[in-house]
């Protein structure tokens, strides 16, 4: 496949004992906006790691635009990196630090010194050329070393939660100069954090790590609205994940027995099956009467959180089963509710996707 | 409540008496190193600069302090490099035996001079490398050198832990990284290193004694003169001494210090 | 928890089975340098106390005949146990004189304070100790400047020097400023609010310090202590200079044996009863200082 710009064949990580990455297998396009998520330990710094050469596979390929990278040195490599602590050079200017991969790689004085202008003017940073870095403030710094990797003109950028240590405010944004860049400039993105709203704002498509393993990967609507694993189901979005056995088949449907109700889905599984299913918190309905829907239970409320103008209620069914619903606040102040009070909860069959096996 | 007063007071004084106890001698030899009278006591005789004269013109007195130069920039060369080289060893790498390899550089402080003294002089007259200039200079380093690593040790520290490596990231060979990142960054704790070492260096006096047959430095001239009977001149010379020592100490503590008010990198 | 290298990129050297020249650089240096002329020295010299001297002449051997020779000559014992005491004593008044010096710098004296007075702390260090020793050699003496005001207010003169007082006030010179310094800091970094229950609790302050400040900067106390004896233990000038040699120390042995008796196999046997001895003691203050004993 030419269109790949990076390949990982079969690449695993081992520190001593420790298992980091096992038997990675994905491929990155040119010009692709990919982004690496996970909770803390998956793995995901590991790989960015080992495609920047700083980690050697312990077994595996690594190839980057079909070059096999394994045992090629970081410094022979065009695959500069953006921190999560900056790691500017705190000795040297705003200028002198962009400049810096030139001077590695043998540009002539002048021409460094344009260049870095140059992109530090881009990124509407150039007042501080000759600043030293220090005196900078903390979205001041993650543009310099923004222009300091991308001056090198590389074909690809990677990033190690670089917006981790921003203000809110910031992140958002930085998120939108780094989308626009990235169209702009062409460039393959490869961007590692533990943040889903980053990732899903910014990404073409989404690798999701769990435990040195690859959950599933995909575009970020495929996976909310059909995650592949109960781990993905969990950590993405706000979800309602059921579990049971089917006990009666219709053509296409089934219907499944869980602690909270018998309960219709769209797929095509055999009776006596375990299968567990998820339904999105913004696809159920609630209603206060009971709704003339195949799929309804009776919960209780149990708290609501409020995110600006979108509300997750928290409920509870008999049996104790946890359900999430999510709607528009304005939806919700129709109703005058508090908690312990009974609503009922219900969703098409379709709405819910069925877990592969589990 | 009062008597809490009053103790507090008495401490203060104590404690001023305690830093007077210390600071004493010090004081009384650039004080007597003014004073005409021979023999230093109060009433005290007029002032004076004739020790000072005296010592300026004795070319033995020259001599030794010419080789305390030579000693301690030679030393403080070696001692700063040898301290960096484990610095760095000790920073970025992980390897068996590394506690034996820091205890290495770490232990000679704890040996008494004397018994450095007697040690070195044995083992450098068997190897041929006894009571010359370049002897006090190994046998300095080999005191020195820990002050240095330790400077340095806890400027690498400070460094972000993803500099170097962003700094191969960038297309920088370990080498021009060494040159144009790390080193660059511990610039003040070098300089405070070669400053510590010189000043160390410039006061020792047993392993010198020891080591240098007739290549006295400044300090082994002190202890002949001392040796020998009550002599001013040693006013005089160690309130040079103590000028110079002081000098280099303030401008150790400058970059040290200086650099973490400027940035808090 | 993986056990990640100490510096990203530290892999670098683990693809490869060559030897790491770049690394190797800055790992031999001090091992070249400190095998030679730090190893080499103390080895030797442990070498050295089995070789035999005729006609000044030192032949390298391996007899014990050293050994014997130090170790059944009374002045040795005599050197021996003096050092041994006046070390101690040395440490004990250093310690106690210390104490309220550093109490006050690190309870009653703000940050600013505390940072000055250990910088001047340090300033002694580097005004040679010898010059200072000469310093209190006149101040001392019979005409000296302290008799001088004492003769104002009709008392001595005294005698000072060349006795135990003149080599204690040599071994205070020496390690009052270090001693102050380690208690300074191991006082000002125990628990103050620890402190501040105890008086609440109805503690007086001389009992709140025996009872919880010093069991708390027990460490930091036990260091300085032990330091302040390895110092005094191998000091020679102080001794010297001030107690006339009334006290023949250790290390004035190894000097007289090596520079007047050429003998250095036997000032060896002095230097290595003095490196085991002070082995003894660090180790048996780290025992203490580290030791999890009674809290109250």
């Amino acid at each position: 496949m030419s269109d790949d710009l990076v390949v990982f064949e079969n690449v695993q990580k081992f520190f001593d004992d420790f298992v980091a990455v096992k038997a990675m297998n994905f491929t990155i396009g040119k010009g692709e906006f990919v982004a690496i998520m996970g909770p803390s330990g998956c793995g995901k710094t590991t790989t960015l790691r080992m495609l920047a050469g700083l980690e050697a596979p312990t077994s595996g390929e690594i190839r980057l635009d079909g070059q096999v990278m394994n045992d090629v040195k970081p410094h022979e490599r065009d695959t500069p990196m953006v921190w999560q602590s900056l790691a500017l050079f705190p000795f040297l200017t705003a200028r002198e630090n962009v400049e810096f991969g030139l001077k590695m790689r043998g540009v002539g004085k002048a021409d460094r010194k344009e260049r870095a202008l140059e992109w530090l003017e881009k990124l509407g940073i150039a007042e501080f050329a000759n600043r030293n870095v220090a005196t900078l403030s903390g979205g001041q710094k993650q543009r310099v070393a923004l222009a300091r990797s991308l001056v090198m003109k590389p074909q690809i950028l990677l990033l190690d939660e670089p917006l981790s240590a921003l203000d809110a405010h910031l992140v958002i944004r930085m998120q939108a100069v780094l989308t626009q860049l990235q169209r702009e400039l062409g460039i393959t993105f490869v961007y590692v954090t533990h943040s889903q709203s980053e990732a899903f704002a910014m990404a073409d498509r989404v690798v999701i790590m769990s435990k040195g393993e690859i959950a599933q990967i995909g575009t970020p609507k495929d996976i909310y609205r059909a995650p592949a694993t109960r781990f993905v189901a969990e950590f993405v979005g706000r979800n309602n994940i059921l579990s049971g056995k089917v006990n009666a088949l219709e053509g296409a449907r089934a219907q499944i027995v869980t602690p909270s109700g018998v309960f219709a889905v769209e797929a095509e599984l055999s009776m006596g099956q375990e299968a567990s299913f998820v339904i999105s918190a913004d696809l159920v309905h609630f209603s206060l009467e009971q709704p003339n829907a195949e799929n309804a239970v009776l919960c209780t409320l149990i708290s609501e959180e409020f995110v600006g103008s979108m509300v997750t209620m928290f409920l509870e069914s008999g049996d104790g089963q946890e359900f999430k619903v999510q709607m528009q606040e304005r939806e919700l102040s129709k109703f005058d509710l508090k908690g312990g009070d009974q609503v009922w909860l219900s969703w098409d069959a379709q709405s819910a996707h069925v877990l592969e096996g589990q | 409540m009062k008597g809490s007063r009053y103790l507090d007071g008495g401490l203060r004084v104590y404690t001023a008496l305690i830093f007077a106890f210390i600071f004493a001698p010090i004081l009384f030899s650039v004080v007597f190193s003014f004073n005409s009278q021979r023999f230093p006591t109060i009433p005290l005789g007029e002032f004076s600069t004739e020790w000072y004269a005296k010592i300026l013109n004795d070319p033995d007195i020259w001599e030794a302090a010419l080789n305390s130069l030579i000693v301690s920039t030679c030393t403080a060369l070696i001692a700063t490099f040898l301290g960096f080289c484990t610095a760095y060893s000790d920073y970025r790498y992980r390897f068996r035996f590394k506690g034996p390899y820091l205890a290495l550089i770490l232990l000679p402080p704890t040996i008494p001079l004397i018994i450095m003294a007697l040690a070195m002089l044995a083992w450098l007259s068997k190897i041929g490398m006894s009571g010359q200039l370049y002897s006090i200079i190994i046998a300095h380093s080999v005191l020195t050198a820990p002050f240095a690593m330790a400077v340095i040790r806890l400027r690498l520290n400070q460094m972000d832990e993803n500099l170097e490596a962003a700094a191969w990231n960038l297309g920088g060979s370990e080498w021009a990284t060494m040159r144009h990142v790390i080193v660059p960054f511990c610039k003040p704790a070098i300089i405070s290193a070669l400053c510590l070492t010189a000043a160390v260096s410039f006061d020792e006096f047993a392993v010198s004694w020891f080591v240098s047959g007739l290549n006295k430095t400044l300090p082994v001239a002190i202890l002949e003169i001392v040796q020998g009977n009550i002599d001013p001149q040693v006013n005089a010379i160690g309130t040079f001494v103590f000028l110079i020592s002081m000098s280099l100490i303030i401008v150790a503590q400058v970059f040290l210090v200086g650099r973490k008010i400027k940035s808090s990198d | 928890m993986p056990v990640a290298p100490l510096v990203s990129g530290d892999d670098m050297s683990k693809t490869k089975r060559r030897i790491d020249v770049y690394a190797m650089t800055w790992r031999l240096p001090i091992i070249l340098w400190q095998a030679l002329f730090f190893v080499g020295p103390i080895a030797f010299m442990i070498a050295m106390s089995f070789f035999l001297v005729k006609n000044y002449r030192m032949t390298e051997a391996f007899e014990f005949v050293n050994w014997q020779r130090m170790f059944s000559r009374g002045f040795f014992w005599d050197s021996y146990w003096h050092t041994l005491f006046i070390a101690s004593l040395s440490t004990v008044c250093a310690m106690c004189l210390a104490f309220p010096a550093a109490y006050m710098l690190a309870f009653r004296a703000s940050e600013n304070t505390r940072r000055m007075a250990i910088f001047l702390l340090i300033l002694p260090f580097f005004s040679s100790y010898l010059v200072r020793t000469f310093s209190w050699f006149v101040i001392l003496a019979e005409s000296g400047v302290v008799n001088a005001m004492l003769g104002w207010i009709g008392l001595g003169p005294y005698t000072m020097l060349n006795t135990t007082f003149g080599t204690l006030v040599g071994y205070m010179t020496l390690t009052l400023p270090l001693v102050v310094i380690l208690q300074t800091l191991s006082m000002a970094n125990i628990d103050k609010t620890l402190v501040e229950a105890a008086h609440n609790l109805g503690c007086k302050p001389f009992e709140t310090i025996w009872r919880v400040v010093i069991p708390l900067a027990k460490t930091g106390l036990i260091i300085a202590a032990v330091f302040c004896f390895i110092l005094s233990f191998g000091d020679f000038v102080a001794p010297f200079y001030l107690g006339g040699s009334q006290d023949p120390t250790l290390p004035i042995l190894i000097i007289d044996t090596t520079k007047s008796g050429q003998q250095w196999p036997r000032a060896a046997v002095v230097a290595i009863v003095m490196m085991l001895t002070l082995f003894a003691v660090a180790a048996a203050g780290i025992g203490l200082a580290y030791r999890k004993g009674s809290s109250r």
